[in-house]
């Protein structure tokens, strides 16, 4: 548009008017020079914050001729948990497609390609996540994208669905030793040569040998790593490519081994390193590419940050490379929020039952009575927790865009009567809000134990011996008075306050919020006890 | 004084040339964006460069990164870099953020001093930063970082690291057991090698599941490893082979059960081992336009005009895979050419993969059949030739219009 400007002014020159046309372009470029659109929430206080937090990134950088993001790991974090406070959390695809969109609109030609390792878990909703992941990075341009072991844990039929290309869009996945129902069904290329800024990058990738060895999943066949790199190494040497890049999920022993056997790989990208990607590329000893060095890439766990490689046409400096962090400076994408929301409403559909989530037993056998049931004996313990954070754990859920109230990862700490760890209900544990309201948020069972049976005894709805009450009683006990006891009690909070939830947990700043600890409870008298012993009513649940 | 007519005429000019630049730019921002986007140079304060001969303090570090070698899972460990100022006036340091709660950065404490997130280091001085974390639970490589920011203009940021790996108390591999597709029919067969890192090999106690139906269904057996594959894992101390049997039978659907594995080492703890899969019967189908929530072929509103095409797989697994040749019965809508291919093994062969065509020619009658209530499904028929699945019929989601 300013070169239209510019022709504009030009003929105002033309006409003697050298002034008027100097405040025209001013004026004019005063107005295009329009504030900066990085989303609603990324205030300036956000960018300094998180600058401070997480380092400045590309500090210095000239323009590059073109530049490389190397992600992957993902690890089904196709957001970053938002418990504890989401912008505290690093990663999300949202924030991934804003950092790619800020690239390409600083003119930066840019490649972007994924290790893989999307999902980490197996079911259902492991392939819903897959598919959408594979929709995001789709819609990213990504240009490459391998595959992880749990990936391909993943029923092949869903696989084939999710990364075949679709009409005329060729897939962005591609191995060289990986083959969806087999590798001469050619589901996926072997590489590919892509072109940014006027280069040519080749890539390719491997699962390794260990990962594969580990796989039982008939429907995809998965040949030796070292010799399927081999053909597809001299198909890239004869492509003509400037760079080369290697995915290759397995162990970095293992990657190096395939790096030293096939040197023209400039960047080898490697699974199984450490929670974060280091601050610099290693460069792998004993190895020279065609240009020199080739460079080990790790990635870090759970797709908190991306590594940028920027290629240059300058000989002092030909690269440069920044791990950026996915922080909260990055906002979020209207495309990956919609994204996710179809995810969720996929969710939603499912159910619990088309998630294929069949209730465990509870290690007790005990079933869940809801946190309202312990209200009348323990009313000041049933206040303290109702003006807490965890009285209103569910409605969290639901008021977020998208709502997450049916994605059993996050109901797992939100309801009662779930394994927080394996994000799966026990039996008589929360359903959904039709036949479980009683049960939603989290309550006191989940660090009691099930109360069905105590309540029921105290009421007087069943017999019980004073011995079997006083058990019941016993049993949901939680005292922070003993070592074992407190340990107990931090144990069960960790559940749910674990380091990727509640990276800030302490317990001993977190229970002076909702600590309810109340002198022992007289014993009350009960029905049983005024009938000599046994109460009227139906048998204890499970008790003769 | 009365303005001249050139000088009134310049004015106009301005004016005139005021009005429609912001007319221009106004409109040039609201064509492109009411805002422009996001862009890498936000982030990127210009590299800075020194005065020359100004006085200025100096960072002077030796050692940004400690290799700690291996750590006990949830256990403390801490080391201290110093940072020295070879500059002319004081350098001061301020905290940064660590790149998660593991690791903790904190100045060396000067007398009386209270706050120990920031520090002044006069000239000649040096000060240390002592960094602490604590060994995940999970386990394997580690590597964590601090920043500290200075007022050193060529150096505003050290970042000290960290590595290494922690050792946890046991660990499988690979971390829980994965049947893809279990077939009912013929069962299968998997491990898993379990290391421990106790201060003794293990004792392993009776194994069992935690489902009560799985228990049918698995035999479950272990067998110590050799010393060097034991060896192999670093930090190990012991080690064994867990094998699982799932024998025919299971009913169809999704598996999911824990093997628990009471290990005394010589402190005693269950490990748990989760085994899960989908139980699936013997022939599948896979492709771009097949939905397995809907189990439908999903080809959509088609132009007659165009035409389409698509490709199917059929998989068949289980002792009857080999004999498995469909043949095509019936098709509806009349119009759609379906051809199916020879099949071929995949991998090592307990696996039969077999093509399946899919044309819509060009100039088919209009039709439709898109899984509505109004429009009911098409199919395609096949004769499988599996004894137990005789017949398979694909639904085919489709509207052929002008």
């Amino acid at each position: 548009m300013l070169k239209y400007l510019r022709f504009f002014v030009s003929v105002f020159r033309t006409s003697s008017c050298a002034a008027a046309s100097a405040l025209l372009l001013a004026a004019a470029q005063a107005a295009v020079a329009s504030p900066v659109d990085r989303g609603p929430d990324v205030t300036d206080s956000v960018v300094n914050t998180f600058s401070q937090r997480n380092g400045t990134i590309f500090q210095g950088w000239p323009t590059p001729q073109a530049m490389i993001v190397l992600t992957g790991e993902l690890d089904g974090y196709i957001e970053p948990c938002g418990c504890t406070g989401k912008e505290n959390q690093k990663g999300g695809l949202s924030r991934r497609q804003n950092f790619l969109r800020a690239v390409s609109a600083s003119d930066w030609p840019v490649l972007a390609v994924d290790l893989g390792g999307q999902v980490r878990r197996f079911g259902r909703q492991s392939e819903v996540k897959f598919q959408s992941i594979a929709d995001g990075l789709r819609a990213m341009g990504y240009s490459a994208v391998g595959f992880g072991p749990d990936d391909l844990r993943l029923p092949a039929e869903e696989l084939v669905a999710a990364v075949a290309a679709v009409g005329a869009q060729p897939t962005p996945f591609v191995s060289a030793n990986v083959g969806l129902l087999g590798v001469d069904a050619n589901i996926t290329p072997r590489f590919r040569v892509v072109e940014v800024g006027g280069l040519r990058i080749g890539i390719t990738s491997v699962l390794g040998d260990k990962e594969a060895s580990q796989i039982r999943n008939d429907s995809i066949e998965i040949l030796p790593a070292a010799k399927a790199l081999a053909s597809v190494a001299a198909e890239l040497k004869k492509a003509n490519c400037s760079h080369q890049i290697l995915l290759s999920w397995a162990t970095p022993e293992e990657t190096k081994m395939l790096a030293k056997l096939y040197p023209q790989f400039d960047f080898v990208v490697t699974a199984g390193g450490a929670d974060e990607p280091p601050a610099h590329l290693m460069v792998i000893p004993e190895t020279a590419s065609q240009k020199g060095k080739a460079f080990l890439i790790e990635l870090g766990h759970k797709g908190m940050f991306a590594v940028a490689i920027g290629l240059f046409d300058d000989k002092a400096t030909p690269l440069r490379s920044q791990r950026v962090p996915l922080d909260a400076r990055w906002g979020e994408s209207g495309d990956m929020i919609r994204l996710l929301s179809a995810y969720q409403n996929q969710l939603e559909s499912l159910g619990l039952t088309g998630l294929g989530l069949v209730p465990i037993r509870h290690p007790t056998g005990r079933r869940f009575a809801g946190s309202a049931a312990c209200a009348d004996c323990h009313k000041e313990a049933y206040e303290v927790w109702a003006e807490s954070p965890h009285a209103k754990a569910l409605t969290t859920l639901e008021e977020q865009s998208p709502r997450r109230d049916s994605d059993p990862e996050c109901l797992s700490c939100h309801v009662v009567g779930w394994a927080p760890q394996r994000y799966e209900p026990f039996e008589g544990g929360y359903a959904g809000m039709g036949t479980t309201p009683h049960l939603a948020h989290q309550g006191c069972e989940n660090c009691h134990g099930p109360a069905a049976a105590h309540g029921a005894v105290e009421r007087g709805d069943v017999r019980a011996s004073v011995i079997e009450r006083d058990r019941l009683r016993q049993e949901l006990v939680l005292s922070i008075d003993t070592p074992d006891g407190k340990q107990r009690a931090m144990n069960n909070c960790l559940e749910c306050h674990d380091l990727d939830n509640s990276p800030a947990f302490d317990f001993e700043t977190y229970w002076p919020q909702i600590d309810h600890s109340e002198p022992k409870p007289a014993p009350k008298q009960t029905a049983l006890e005024t009938a000599g012993g046994t109460a009227r009513g139906t048998p204890i649940e499970g008790r003769k | 004084m009365p303005m001249s007519f050139r000088a009134l005429n310049a004015w106009l000019v301005a004016a005139c040339a005021l009005a429609i630049g912001s007319a221009i730019g106004g409109g040039t921002a609201m064509i492109e964006s009411a805002v422009r986007p996001w862009k890498v140079g936000d982030f990127a304060p210009a590299a800075f460069q020194p005065p020359d001969g100004s006085d200025a303090p100096q960072v002077d570090v030796a050692q940004t990164h400690h290799a700690f070698g291996t750590i006990g899972a949830g256990t403390e460990g801490s080391h201290d870099f110093v940072i020295g100022n070879t500059g002319t006036v004081p350098l001061r340091l301020s905290r940064g953020a660590t790149s998660c709660s593991c690791t903790v950065s904190d100045f060396e404490v000067s007398d009386g001093a209270t706050d120990t997130t920031t520090k002044e280091v006069a000239p000649g001085a040096t000060t240390k930063v002592l960094l602490k974390w604590r060994g995940k639970g999970s386990g394997g490589p580690f590597r964590q970082q601090a920043t500290i920011f200075t007022n050193d203009p060529r150096r505003t940021e050290i970042v000290f690291v960290i590595e290494g790996t922690v050792v946890p108390t046991w660990k499988a591999v690979p971390e829980s057991i994965v049947l893809s597709k279990l077939s009912s029919t013929s069962g299968e067969k998997a491990t898993a090698r379990i290391f421990t890192f106790g201060k003794e090999p293990p004792v392993i106690g009776e194994l069992s599941t935690e489902g009560p139906q799985a228990s049918q269904f698995f035999s479950l057996s272990s067998s110590a490893l050799e010393p060097h594959e034991i060896a192999a894992e670093t930090g190990a101390t012991g080690g064994f082979l867990l094998r699982v049997d799932v024998r025919p039978g299971m009913p169809l659907g999704p598996l999911r059960d824990r093997i628990q594995i009471p290990l005394r080492m010589p402190e005693e703890i269950t490990a748990e081992l989760l085994i899960e899969g989908t139980v699936a019967g013997d022939l599948a189908l896979a492709g771009t336009a097949w939905d397995s929530s809907r189990q439908a072929l999903l080809l959509g509103t088609i132009s007659s005009k165009a035409g389409a095409h698509t490709e199917l797989f059929l998989t068949a697994k289980g002792p009857h895979r080999d004999a498995v040749q469909p043949v095509v019965r019936e098709v509806l809508p009349k119009s759609l050419e379906v051809v199916v291919g020879k099949g071929k093994p995949i991998g090592s062969g307990s696996v039969i993969r077999i093509p399946i065509t899919i044309t819509i020619p060009p100039d088919s009658p209009p039709s439709n059949h898109l899984c509505s209530q109004q429009a009911l499904a098409g199919r395609i028929v096949l004769d499988t030739g599996h004894p137990d699945t005789p017949t398979l019929t694909i639904p085919v989601c489709i509207a052929i219009g002008p």
